[in-house]
């Protein structure tokens, strides 16, 4: 059985005090110990940014990519050996930002992983810019002004993409997030989350009970999460901040495409005597 | 008198008239033929129009570049006639479509060559479609040299075999029917050719197609790539042998992609690599850092073309050896390989792969356009031993052996034993930031000095003898020049040093295979024996020469420096010795 406890690394978080990344961190661990995935065949892959430390202080394994690359190793581990568990996480920034080409890419493919966006609508790391995801006005560090341009929805652009699983949480409601993180993992194909993440520091305008009075859960009012309209509806809203999952449908996954990793991941397969015969031959 | 078994062959056309496939056939006949086949290409970044050329040269001897003029011209369209019937013997011949070109003397304007306009368009419709019209051409410069027909009738059936028998049946007719269109002249061409044989078949392959045969023996099993001239037929190569051979070729959306999952792959435990060229591989600079500091063994190809930027998108240049070389912020440990030829593109790509895994850290194998694409026949890659080394790699059984292993820990030559993903007690994060032993970050003053040593001192466990230079023409002791080249020039200059010897020239050639790890004694050695040296270097700046000086202290005062982002061509390299002998 794996426990949550089981998975505590030993390394204290070092984020700041009531940040929304402490309830991220909770619900992950949560979500492997409910569905007893094995530890050491986890990998929890991410960027740069300060969610992206998240990998030293679950103990699974970890790959701590470059900033806004947390999806193309994802892709890599995957792909190399599918019988592992990979959760993809990383911020806004990474995600939205520098990274939103392989957002993109990556949502289309179907592969069989869990992407994570911890969205907190700031640069927290490098000490408060506006992010994509920050609403048009806000006034941050880098936007004196006000920010100057509509955000991007990261459900809807995941949506569009052709993602097969797309949901959004909430880091204050730890069960609800706890829940839906196994759903994700759960799900055969990409399988995005968009979490709602308040950073106490740097977005003081959008504290937890902001979230609370706004945020309402899509599975209380009857949504149909096999309607790709209806979802794109949900994800559009702005004066209610729907939660839970938009979408979810059942599709081949890229892996199925790949014969030859039926049995045996690629990382497994034997390479220490390789028969070129035959392309040899093409060359003769 | 004719030549026999000596000839140099121009394709011309336009871009998409079917020039590349009539120069693969008629190299490959030459091949079945029994001789030493060279062929290359010179094509502008279009996809239809323009003016591409193939050039083939075969001898019963071993080649490597193409040496003097062209005795045959096959012109598929007037300009070709135009721009390079200067370029003939006496005696030569141009085959041109009589249909399309009816004033081929006027456009020639010489009256010592053999004028053989044949209706190719015409006859290829007969056939079975003017499409065939290549094969007509093939059939009539193959009759030209009395090449028996049956290896044409063989080399058509193999490669049209997927097509089917029909597709079979017209091409061989259309071969016949140009080979029989020049029975008037049969015999009276400069060259004839005689099949030799009882040799070993031989294999006829380019750097691209050679790098490729390597990665796959190495047992590399996933390919993550952007496309990009001249590194695409890589993809297309590992693409259609994927489920032969169980590799997974990913498309990505950009390079950086591409570098980031072979990264993710490589810690997975599976042999990785990408290919691209210079503007990709600056996409990929980062990631490279991230192999370098999380110790991730990964090869990618650098198959280089004339830049900066865009540049010449279709054309060659040396101009990224010290890019490769300092590619990426921070200071890591990298390998970086520049083949010379084909066989050495083979070699290399096993090497690549070996050496990633033993020193778990990122390997560039350079290449160039010109190397990528020529074709040369070498010896069956199956005779050369090519080993799997995995370096330090854990077991699943000596993992569960392990409790507290540390996939960073701190040994003698610096390279820690490996885990990958999966395996019992072998947890640890994969970081981009410095960190201990364990992979946990650290900001350590202590940490960050032994960390960088641990992994700087790692390359010095590559053996000698597989990064020494190679040596070739006369002796050390009786050498009066002492020719340095890197990569791709070592074709060119194998073929110098025949010419230089037969005007009575002794010449031997340096050609430095690994810019890091650096044999800097061997070539320090080399250089201080030497009578006189001098450089040769497809870039403006003498980035090789640069790189000895750093290394060794030894300046090479001459150097003969091509960067028209062609290739250098055997005589100007003869030229240019024979020159600074004369000083």
């Amino acid at each position: 059985m794996t426990t949550v406890a089981e998975l505590n690394s030993g390394h204290m978080p070092q984020w700041c005090p009531g940040c929304g990344d402490f309830g991220i961190l909770i619900a992950l661990k949560g979500a492997l110990a409910k569905l007893n995935i094995s530890p050491e065949e986890t990998v929890v892959v991410s960027g740069v940014g300060c969610g992206s430390k998240i990998p030293h202080f679950i103990k699974t394994c970890g790959f701590e990519g470059l900033h806004g690359r947390s999806l193309p190793p994802a892709t890599g581990i995957h792909l190399a050996n599918n019988k592992l568990t990979v959760v993809a996480i990383g911020g806004d920034g990474d995600g939205c930002g520098i990274g939103l080409g392989h957002f993109m890419h990556t949502m289309r493919r179907n592969l069989d992983f869990t992407y994570i966006i911890q969205d907190n609508e700031i640069y927290g790391l490098t000490v408060g810019q506006a992010s994509a995801t920050t609403k048009k006005g806000v006034i941050t560090k880098s936007t004196p002004h006000g920010t100057p341009e509509d955000p991007i929805n990261p459900p809807l652009m995941a949506l569009s993409a052709g993602a097969t699983f797309v949901a959004r949480g909430f880091a204050g409601d730890i069960p609800h997030l706890t829940d839906l993180i196994a759903q994700a993992i759960s799900h055969r194909g990409i399988a995005f989350i968009d979490c709602f993440q308040p950073c106490v520091t740097w977005r003081k305008d959008l504290p937890y009970d902001l979230y609370q009075k706004k945020c309402y859960k899509l599975e209380k009012e009857g949504h149909d999460t096999s309607n790709w309209d209806a979802a794109v509806a949900r994800a559009r809203e702005t004066e209610r901040w729907p939660i839970g999952v938009f979408y979810k449908i059942d599709k081949p996954i890229y892996t199925d495409q790949i014969p030859f990793i039926k049995d045996t991941p690629i990382a497994k397969q034997d390479i220490s005597n390789v028969n070129i015969d035959k392309f040899v031959e093409e060359f003769l | 008198m004719a030549v026999v078994n000596r000839l140099n062959c121009k394709i011309g056309g336009a871009a998409g008239s079917g020039v590349a496939v009539l120069g693969a056939l008629f190299a490959k006949c030459l091949q079945r033929a029994g001789l030493e086949v060279v062929a290359t290409n010179d094509y502008p970044s279009l996809i239809k129009g323009g003016h591409n050329t193939h050039k083939i040269g075969a001898s019963a001897e071993p080649m490597s570049a193409i040496v003097g003029r062209y005795d045959l011209l096959i012109a598929l369209d007037k300009l070709t006639i135009e721009l390079h019937a200067q370029e003939l013997n006496e005696g030569g011949a141009i085959i041109y479509d009589s249909d399309k070109v009816k004033n081929a003397e006027e456009l020639a304007s010489r009256k010592d060559i053999m004028l053989v306009g044949s209706p190719l368009t015409q006859m290829a419709a007969k056939a079975g479609g003017e499409i065939m019209f290549n094969t007509v051409a093939l059939g009539a410069a193959m009759g030209m040299m009395n090449v028996d027909f049956s290896i044409m009738e063989k080399l058509l059936t193999s490669i049209w075999a997927r097509k089917g028998q029909k597709v079979i049946d017209a091409n061989i007719a259309a071969a016949r029917a140009g080979y029989d269109s020049v029975k008037a002249q049969n015999g009276s061409f400069r060259v004839q050719i005689q099949e030799i044989k009882g040799k070993k078949p031989q294999m006829f392959i380019n750097g691209n197609e050679a790098s490729v045969l390597g990665a796959v023996k190495a047992g590399c099993k996933f390919v993550a790539e952007y496309p990009m001239s001249p590194s695409s037929s890589i993809l297309h190569l590992m693409a259609g042998h994927d489920f032969d051979y169980g590799i997974i070729v990913k498309q990505t959306e950009d390079e950086i992609a591409a570098a980031n999952m072979i990264a993710g792959a490589g810690a997975a435990g599976v042999r990785a690599m990408t290919a691209t060229s210079g503007g990709g591989f600056a996409l990929m600079a980062e990631a490279l850092g991230l192999m370098g500091i999380a110790e991730i063994p990964a090869v990618i190809f650098e198959s280089q073309r004339a830049g900066p930027s865009t540049g010449l998108p279709t054309y060659t240049e040396q101009a990224d050896l010290l890019f490769a070389l300092h590619a990426s912020q921070g200071e890591f440990p990298r390998v970086v390989i520049a083949p010379g030829d084909p066989l050495e593109c083979y070699k290399e790509a096993i090497n690549a792969f070996n050496i990633a895994e033993m020193v778990q850290t990122p390997v560039i194998v350079l290449l160039d356009k010109f190397l990528s694409e020529a074709s040369l026949t070498i010896e069956d890659v199956r005779v050369i031993p090519a080993k799997v080394d995995r370096g330090k790699l854990q077991s699943d059984e000596q993992m569960e052996a392990q409790p507290g292993f540390k996939r960073h820990t701190f040994t003698e030559d610096g390279i820690s034993p490996r885990s990958i993903y999966g395996q019992k007690n072998g947890m640890y994060v994969c970081s981009s930031y410095e960190h201990d032993e364990t992979g946990f970050s650290s900001e350590a003053p202590d940490m960050r000095v032994a960390m960088i040593d641990k992994r700087a001192k790692k390359l010095k466990s590559i053996p000698d003898y597989i990064i020494a230079p190679s040596f070739s023409g006369a002796d050390e002791a009786e050498a009066q020049i002492l020719l340095v080249c890197w990569g791709s020039t070592k074709m060119p200059m194998v073929e110098s040093l025949k010419l230089l010897a037969a005007d009575g020239i002794k010449a031997r050639m340096m050609h430095i295979r690994y810019a890091s790890p650096f044999a800097a004694r061997a070539v320090l050695s080399a250089l201080t024996k030497a009578k006189k040296t001098m450089i040769f270097e497809g870039n403006s700046e003498a980035q090789m020469r640069t790189l000895i000086l750093q290394k060794t202290g030894y300046h090479i005062e001459n150097a003969y420096l091509r960067y028209d982002a062609r290739p250098f061509k055997p005589e100007e390299i003869a030229e240019a010795a024979k020159k600074m002998l004369k000083k």
